[in-house]
């Protein structure tokens, strides 16, 4: 038992006590609840979701202030930036361990510059082709989501 | 004067120390062993706090399955409960019911994927007889898609015609949180 307090010293008879002791067996019960508790129903995997519209879906708000139409084709080539007409070709990359990739950095970079010159740009659409593997369709989402282009819609290339 | 034994005669404080005291202490010793429950007590608080911290009240939204190995995100949203759409490298399943295989819709260029809009669409129906009068939860048409991250996109792509006829329009895709900053992109508003 836990608990501590000075010792009552001098004065005439006995010596009284001042320690009072706390009962913590219930305490570690309630405290061994909560554990098992909490670990049974903890979640240790994060997952996050990224929120896309399909084309042809229902349309969003968010859709009818587009003022630039901007696309981001994913082909075996590398990604491609498409704002209004004008494409920016960014080509795979040489992975030490994953051979060719997407080069994601650069896309970023595209991304940034794009946002920085039309700031009220929400919309982008995502145009993979049927190779794409879903590794890099999420990866060019997640892209567009960090420049703020909260408003992404995946669409077939062809 | 009282009589006392020969030999050493400690102070009352020092009688009375747990670490000196037994040094002086005369007679039997006592068969009881006390248990220091304080630093227990310390632990399970600290255990109790972290599992706290790190509680999710949504719970698990996702059914995991070795057979898909989720891609990476650092701007993902929280997910919604919502129909949970899986494509393993073997079979597509709804809410953990296999509707279609993978190899099926890898080959051919149709696009409908029959069995898993119906399906969908049974969701929609039981979604709309539930919430038929509460005008607060109208269906926004939100499905979790989850596939291992080398399929094709020819794949998901049939998946989310099959969601998008049968009303399911705006989709998550999910993926790993991976070192989720605070930052991170709002879901798009739904309607």
């Amino acid at each position: 038992m836990a608990g501590a307090a000075p010792q009552e010293t001098g004065g005439k008879g006995k010596k009284k006590a001042l320690d009072a002791s706390l009962n913590l067996v219930p305490f570690i019960d309630l405290l061994s609840c909560c554990i098992s508790f909490l670990l049974i129903s903890a979640v240790w995997t994060q997952i996050s979701g990224l929120q896309v519209a399909s084309s042809g879906g229902p349309p969003d708000e968010q859709k009818k202030e587009q003022t630039i139409d901007v696309k981001l084709l994913l082909t075996d080539k590398g990604y491609s930036l498409n704002v209004a007409g004008t494409s920016i070709d960014i080509p795979k990359i040489q992975d030490k361990e994953a051979g060719m990739t997407f080069d994601r950095k650069t896309l970023d970079d595209k991304l940034k510059t794009l946002k920085s010159t039309l700031p009220d740009q929400q919309a982008i659409t995502v145009q993979p082709e049927d190779a794409v593997a879903y590794d890099d369709l999420v990866n060019a989402v997640d892209a567009c989501l960090g420049e703020q282009l909260h408003a992404v819609t995946v669409a077939p290339l062809n | 004067m009282a009589i006392v034994n020969p030999g050493k005669r400690p102070g009352d404080r020092i009688a009375k120390s747990k670490v000196f005291g037994k040094k002086f202490a005369r007679g039997k010793k006592g068969g009881y062993a006390e248990l220091m429950l304080t630093s227990l007590v310390d632990m399970f608080t600290i255990l109790v706090i972290f599992l706290i911290q790190n509680y999710s009240a949504n719970g698990e939204v996702l059914y995991m399955s070795k057979d898909i190995k989720l891609p990476f995100a650092v701007h993902g949203a929280q997910l919604e409960r919502a129909p949970v759409v899986s494509i393993s490298a073997d079979a597509v399943t709804l809410d953990g019911k296999q509707v279609a295989q993978t190899d099926d819709l890898s080959k051919g260029d149709v696009l409908n994927v029959p069995e898993l809009e119906d399906a969908l669409r049974e969701q929609k129906r039981i979604y709309d007889q539930i919430h038929a009068n509460d005008p607060e939860h109208p269906f926004r048409g939100l499905v979790n898609v989850q596939a291992d991250k080398k399929i094709q996109f020819k794949v998901v792509k049939k998946v989310m015609f099959a969601c998008n006829q049968s009303g399911f329009g705006n989709i998550n895709f999910a993926a790993m949180a991976k070192g989720a900053d605070k930052t991170a992109a709002p879901a798009a508003p739904v309607n």
